[in-house]
Formats: structure tokens, C-alpha cells, sequence
């Protein structure tokens, strides 16, 4: 019987490709969004602007302090109440983005406030603006501290992902609940979404240690 | 060229700077000095406002410093400002560091920043460290290099904040020369700083903080020799003995 759904199980493999692609598309869109608000956000978030400070940090506390799977709710369910409303496959893109800006924003405050005082008012008093101070002198410094963390965090960002099969985007995870039902072998079934999802993953885990290991020197 | 009227300064409560009246005209080698706490690196760091005031004005080239439409890049293209810890960028080569501001501030082409910024070296007598990193360099070497990247961009005034404090012994004489250097080619400069042997030889003016207050000022002999306040006899006797 195993042999049987296991030849079914190698039939339909293409359909996993197709949700790996579908997962990989929402990753890497929203790792590239997530990537772009949270240093945006981040810099805010260390700025010296209070109001603008208080107004991130209020954000990154409630998408902090809510389920992932909640927020995707609110943007799909929710939100067309108020006349907002989206598809699955954007509405998984708003929520990743909102969801791992957040976050990004934490490493990328982090990263910035470590750099000295003095470097800011090294490059503040040779006239560089604001930009041009952030631009060459405080971001490429705290890229350092940036790095190693922001890598680990696309991971979990990349693993996020399966919660979006929720509202029915056709991603590894979804594939996998629909194969389940058409094929009874729910261990050899998950094992092999798992399998596809650390395809992608591990290549990034091992960055991480590499910049982890690199930027400690 | 660089003027104070009336500017008071607090930290919460703390009166940092009480009514600071000062002129230091175009070419002037002004030393202040008084005890830590006294407010004198806060009053530097006015002129290129990387302090706000709270009441006052100081007006630097004719332009009020703390006016809300100050262009800040302009000014503070003029004014060349060393710190005590250096605070060169650490990731960056001693020639990127020397280049930076000409290049993105001025908006010279690299290699006219690169000519200049050599000329700089030079004259700090740094040019074979221009491909090195900070941390390849000597305390010394490197308040040299924070000097020259002053000095790139051609400022009419320069301000130092102790930039010999965070040195070790054997290396503030290399600093104080080219800063000796420095006036001799006229540049306008307010140093922070207690080298007697420096304010004997180049000040024009010695000029005594304590307590926010400007408590006494005068030729640098007049100073030493003969204090003419209490206080700053005792503030002579201590870094004479220390």
C-alpha cells in the first residue's frame, strides 16, 4: 500500500513544485518589502524624532504581540468590512510585509544604535546631511551588527510563509493539506513539504553562520 | 568672525553655559581651559551647533548659528571641529575619511578631493598611511588624520575639543606641532585644552571656565603668571603639580 502512494506521491510531485514556486514567489517578494520598510522603519525607530519613534514602536509592538495568523485574518476577513478588499495572494503579501517589517525594524534599530555617538557627530560636523550620514557613515558601520540577524529572521520569514495556506494560497503548505486528503499518508506527505522548505532555508541558514562567524573578527 | 551674545545653555537644570559673551576675531588662537565640568567643550560644540541654545545667539561669519533657517551644511562646511577620541570611520580608509566630506558635501570630483586631501596628508605628515585603516594607526596618527579630514575642507575656523587628552604622552607633541603649524598659517582656531606649554607658545588669548562661566580671560602669560581670580590660581596650581 506505502509502494502504491508512493508512486501516486512521485506522480503528482510536479504539483509540489508548483507550491514550492508559489512559496519561494511570496518569500522573496515579501523579503524584499520586509527588507526595505523595516530598515525605513528602523531608522525611524532610532531616530531622535519622539513622535515618530513613539508611532514605530507602537507598531512593532501590537504586529510583536499578535499571532501571525491573526493579523492574516484581520487583512482578509476584516478588512473588506471596512471596503478593503484583496485577493489571497496580495492579501499574504500585505500581511508578510507588515508582519517581518516589524521585525526587521527591531534588528535594523539595534544595528544603528550601536554605533558610537561620536561617528554621528564626526559626519554631522562635516556638513554630510542627515542621508548622507545614515547613507556612508552609520548603515555601512551597522551592517556589521545588521547582518548575521537579519539572515536568521529571513528564515523564519521563509517558514511564515505556510501560515498564508489559511486563506488558500496555493503554497507548499496548502499543497500539502490537499494531497493529504487524496492521499491518507499524512507522515510521508508533510515529510516531504518539510523537505522542500528546508531546501530553501538551509542554504540561508548556513549564511547566516558564515556572516555570524565573519563579522565577529 | 565667531561671536557670542548672552548664550545661556541648560541640561535640565544644570546652567551649562551662563551668559557667554565672546568675540574671537578672524586669525585668533583662543585656549580655554578649566576644570572638567566647567562647560567649555559644550561652548565649542555651540559654534558648529552640535549643541543647541536656550537663549542668545552666536553668530559665526555673520550667520546666526541657531537660526531655524541657517543652512547647517554651509556653515558647517567652515568649520573644521577635532574630538578627543578622534572618532575617524572606522571603516573606511585614511583617504576615504579625508575625502569624504569634499566629495559628497563639496561636490568635488573624486580625484580633485584626492589631490587636496593628499596635500592634507602631507602637511600632517601622513601621506604613506593613506591606504591604511584607522585601526592600523597610532593614537597620534590618528588625531593627525582627523585633523587633516578638518582641513579638507578648507575651513576658516577650526575647533578642538582636548584633542590631546585621549593621547599617550609620547604622542601629543606630534599633535600639538602641526596644530602649531596651523597657526602659523593664520587659521582661526579655539582649542580646548590644558597644554600650557601650547597656550604659552601660540594662544593669542587664554580664556578660563568654571561653572558655565567665563570666569577670567587674558594673554596666556598674564594668565599663568599671574591669574587674576582665586579660582583660577588654584586651577593653575593643580595642573602645574598634576
Amino acid at each position: 500500500m506505502m509502494g502504491f502512494y508512493f508512486s501516486r506521491l512521485v506522480e503528482i510531485f510536479p504539483f509540489f513544485l508548483k507550491g514550492l514556486l508559489m512559496t519561494s514567489k511570496i518569500a522573496f517578494i515579501s523579503l524584499v518589502s520586509c527588507t526595505l520598510i523595516g530598515f525605513l522603519l528602523g531608522i525611524f525607530r532610532s531616530s531622535n524624532n519622539i513622535i515618530l519613534k513613539r508611532i514605530v514602536g507602537i507598531y512593532v509592538a501590537f504586529v510583536r504581540g499578535t499571532p501571525f495568523v491573526v493579523q492574516v485574518f484581520i487583512i482578509f476577513f476584516i478588512l473588506p468590512e471596512w471596503g478593503l478588499q484583496l485577493d489571497a495572494f496580495p492579501a499574504a503579501l500585505l500581511a508578510m510585509a507588515i508582519m517581518g517589517s516589524a521585525f526587521i525594524c527591531e534588528i535594523v534599530a539595534g544595528g544603528i544604535n550601536s554605533i558610537p555617538t561620536g561617528q554621528w557627530e564626526a559626519a554631522t560636523s562635516s556638513g554630510l546631511t542627515l542621508i548622507q550620514q545614515l547613507r556612508l557613515v552609520i548603515v555601512p558601520q551597522a551592517m556589521k551588527v545588521i547582518l548575521p540577524p537579519l539572515v536568521g529572521q529571513y528564515v523564519l520569514l521563509i517558514k511564515d510563509t505556510s501560515v498564508v495556506s489559511v486563506i488558500g494560497v496555493m503554497e507548499l503548505t496548502r499543497v500539502g493539506w490537499v494531497t493529504v486528503v487524496r492521499i491518507p499518508e499524512g507522515l510521508m506527505v508533510f515529510s516531504l513539504v518539510g523537505a522542500l522548505y528546508f531546501s530553501i532555508s538551509y542554504p540561508l541558514i548556513l549564511l547566516s553562520n558564515y556572516l555570524e562567524r565573519k563579522m565577529a573578527v | 568672525m565667531i561671536e557670542f551674545n548672552s548664550v545661556n545653555k541648560w541640561y535640565g537644570k544644570l546652567h551649562v553655559l551662563n551668559d557667554i559673551n565672546l568675540k574671537i576675531p578672524k586669525g585668533e588662537v583662543l585656549v580655554i581651559c578649566g576644570p572638567s565640568g566647567s562647560g567649555k567643550s559644550t561652548l565649542i560644540r555651540c559654534i558648529n551647533r552640535l549643541e543647541q541654545i536656550q537663549k542668545g545667539e552666536i553668530i559665526v561669519n555673520n550667520t546666526p548659528v541657531h537660526d531655524k533657517h541657517t543652512n547647517l551644511t554651509k556653515l558647517r562646511a567652515q568649520i573644521g571641529f577635532v574630538f578627543q577620541q578622534f572618532h575617524l570611520y572606522p571603516h573606511m580608509t585614511v583617504l576615504q575619511n579625508v575625502t569624504l566630506a569634499p566629495v559628497n558635501v563639496k561636490k568635488l570630483n573624486k580625484s580633485e578631493a584626492e589631490k587636496i586631501a593628499l596635500e592634507k596628508l602631507e602637511q600632517v605628515g601622513l601621506t604613506e598611511k593613506s591606504g591604511s585603516y584607522p585601526a592600523q594607526l597610532s593614537g597620534g596618527q590618528q588625531q593627525r588624520v582627523a585633523i587633516a579630514r578638518g582641513l579638507t575642507m578648507s575651513p576658516e575656523i577650526m575647533l578642538f575639543d582636548e584633542p590631546t587628552s585621549a593621547l599617550d604622552p609620547e604622542m601629543i607633541g606630534e599633535v600639538l606641532d602641526v596644530m602649531v603649524n596651523l597657526v602659523s598659517e593664520g587659521m582661526t582656531m579655539c582649542v580646548v585644552t590644558h597644554e600650557m606649554g601650547f597656550a604659552k607658545k601660540v594662544a593669542d588669548r587664554v580664556l578660563f571656565m568654571d561653572e558655565g562661566k567665563i570666569v577670567e580671560t587674558g594673554t596666556p602669560d598674564d594668565f599663568f603668571d599671574n591669574p587674576k581670580t582665586d579660582r583660577a590660581a588654584e586651577f593653575i596650581s593643580k595642573i602645574l603639580t598634576h
